[in-house]
């Protein structure tokens, strides 16, 4: 096969006939485009943009439900040369007032030369997108891509031009716009073809992630659109409200590659009813890839272990290590193979103490555990690096760094931002994981660890003690370090909130069994467990609890906490 | 109210867990924040149940879950008989 030099030149040689996307409403309704039948709408897409003055190089911010036009949109940009940039569209799960000030700062970083939103885009909300002197707001709804074929030649576009910008997750509204190229963008793609084994007569992708996040738009937008896979579209919001489509899709559909975040694998079987599982099929699955940080082997076991009899594979739980930074997959786990991704047990006190991993035989006592992101891709490095930049070995936990043939050009608009992620060519991720066997483990994020005497503790660990607690809300625990200078450390603070409201009488027992139980565990003690009622603690838009503004509201709170400012 | 809607209504009350909150068939719940989105999920599910019915996530919009009432008007509108 020809390399392409653009995400448009490979669209082009798609077989027109073949199915592309299918936007899943339910199983009586939904909507299939081909390959060529896409294109042609992205072409009309393309016009409409050019008769409102896009030209190539210029921002398209488009803000449009999950869907078939968002996507025709997206490409349409492309055509022209121009840069897109989905971003979330808003929904009720998030704060209006939130929700503005993340598009606010967006927009205007971007300077974009046309905002593009469907007819039903709230006009409460407009008033938020900032548009620059220059810049024109679209209603570009599916009505306008009717019609005939239009004439239109898509222009020159090198492999070095910008391809489009991501948005890296955040909740904070300050997310960091992603620059990428086309070449840089085709190499990932070339890459992950390669390592999971894509057949392009036979597979097909499942996805429910929003495209304005790398999951969604690498590995379940751009990936097909390159390798010309048929791929089953749902929206975020559709699969939040029923997470048994998950298994119905795969069953009807029979999908066979999928990309999920950890916490998916116990929310899909946790939220449908058991005595149903039974009326669905996973053997179609050849991999369903954990692509968080870290990944978790008890959540992957959980769904191994509630739907293997309905076919899934020993193999199909898989693990990847993903960024937007490096378009999206530094590592992968092998697929196809005999099993999931390899689990190391080690010795806890090397861990917190020496910052290091020694093998020691499977769940002994006082062992913490890892699963691996896999191998790295073709073309990747990663280094891990102590705190003062030296490189390690083998075996010692460490930062994270990336560099390669997919790096980011870096985040647009924001040199000052660039500047401190790309040193030397290496962007420095903030995660903290380390190598062994010419496999990478995630161990979290450099940011939420939290040192105490010496001691390297993981909040996930200490949540996932608390969490086991009866009285406790599963899922629903943010433990942080709070420094206090008359120890001259850091020392833990938990809060959970309880399963029932009543159970805040017998708080003081409860936090006697929470305490006994981490100190057992881990080696460590907590210093105060809060116990709040439930709904106290603050999530994010994925409702996932949100570290940063949970803390911030604990601190507002308990301002006896406060000494550290 | 059927005893449909009245077992939703007991069971929205378990799900929320605040002493002293009264769930009326026309008590607005996500718009007034009584209800998150992930419990969204099990209200659908109890909807399914306690209708015979399939409702599709696709074609249910928040606000058509705001209150009992308009949870059975969509049940309604959108269900499918179980296959």
């Amino acid at each position: 096969m020809i390399r392409p030099n653009n995400l448009i030149v490979a669209l082009d040689a798609a077989p027109a006939n073949r199915p592309f996307i299918t936007y899943w409403v339910d199983e009586d309704e939904r909507e299939t485009v081909t390959f060529a039948e896409f294109l042609s709408r992205a072409r009309r897409q393309a016009s409409v943009l050019r008769e409102n003055g896009v030209s190539a190089g210029e921002r398209v911010v488009i803000i449009m439900p999950q869907g078939i036009s968002a996507m025709t949109t997206f490409v349409g940009a492309m055509m022209l040369g121009a840069v897109p940039a989905f971003l979330a569209y808003p929904n009720f799960k998030v704060e209006p007032s939130k929700y503005r000030f993340g598009l606010a700062g967006v927009t205007a970083n971007l300077r974009a030369k046309a905002v593009v939103i469907d007819d039903e885009f709230p006009d409460e909300m407009l008033g938020h997108v900032a548009l620059g002197e220059e810049a024109k707001l679209l209603r570009v709804g599916a009505g306008r891509e009717a019609g005939g074929e239009t004439a239109f030649e898509p222009g020159e576009i090198a492999p070095e031009n910008l391809a489009f910008i991501q948005h890296s997750a955040g909740t904070t509204g300050l997310q960091k716009g992603v620059a990428l190229t086309h070449g840089a963008v085709l190499r990932q793609i070339e890459h992950l073809r390669g390592v999971l084994k894509i057949n392009d007569s036979t597979d097909s992708i499942y996805n429910w992630l929003p495209l304005y996040h790398d999951m969604g738009l690498i590995a379940c937008f751009m990936l097909p659109m390159v390798c010309h896979l048929p791929v089953v579209m749902q929206s975020p919001l559709d699969w939040v409200m029923q997470p048994e489509s998950t298994l119905q899709i795969f069953t009807e559909c029979k999908c066979t590659l999928a990309w999920m975040p950890n916490f998916a694998f116990q929310f899909v079987p946790r939220r449908t009813p058991q005595n149903r599982w039974a009326q669905y099929n996973l053997s179609s699955v050849r991999a369903l890839i954990n692509c968080s940080e870290p990944v978790r082997a008890s959540s992957m076991q959980e769904f191994h272990e509630a739907f293997a009899a309905i076919g899934l594979k020993n193999s199909a739980l898989q693990s990847s290590y993903a960024m937007a930074e490096n378009v999206f997959a530094v590592t992968q786990s092998e697929v196809d193979g005999p099993s999931g991704p390899a689990v190391v047990w080690a010795d806890g006190q090397e861990f917190r103490g020496a910052h290091r991993i020694v093998p020691v035989p499977e769940r002994t006592a006082g062992t913490v555990s890892f699963t691996s992101s896999g191998r790295l891709l073709p073309g990747q490095l990663v280094r891990i690096a102590s705190n003062s930049g030296a490189a390690l070995d083998d075996g010692f936990v460490g930062e994270i760094l990336v560099s390669g043939d997919c790096l980011f050009e870096g985040y647009y608009n924001r040199p000052d931002l660039t500047q401190k992620a790309i040193i030397d060519g290496c962007y420095y991720t903030g995660d903290l994981g380390f190598c062994l066997n010419g496999e990478l483990f995630v161990v979290g994020r450099k940011k939420d660890l939290l040192i105490i005497g010496g001691e390297n503790i993981y909040p996930q660990d200490i949540e996932e003690i608390v969490g086991s607690h009866p009285a406790i809300h599963d899922g629903r625990v943010i433990a942080m370090g709070v420094y206090n200078p008359n120890l001259g450390t850091e020392e833990i603070i938990a809060v959970a909130e309880v399963e029932h409201e009543e159970d805040l009488a017998k708080s003081r027992e409860i936090e006697g069994e929470i305490r006994s139980s981490v100190t057992s565990g881990l080696g460590v003690a907590v210093r105060t467990i809060f116990l709040k009622p439930p709904k106290w603690i603050v999530k994010s838009t994925a409702g996932k609890p949100a570290r940063s503004t949970t803390r911030e509201k604990l601190l507002r709170e308990h301002p006896e906490l406060n000494a550290e400012n | 109210m059927t005893p449909e809607a009245q077992q939703m209504v007991q069971y929205i009350v378990e799900m929320i867990r605040k002493p002293g909150v009264t769930v009326e068939e026309n008590t607005p719940l996500v718009s007034s924040g009584l209800i998150d989105s992930m419990a969204l999920v099990d209200l659908l599910t109890k909807l399914e149940d306690l209708t015979h019915l399939r409702i599709p996530a696709g074609k249910v919009q928040p606000k058509d879950m705001d209150t009992v009432a308009k949870m059975f008007a969509t049940a309604q509108r959108v269900g499918k008989p179980r296959k």
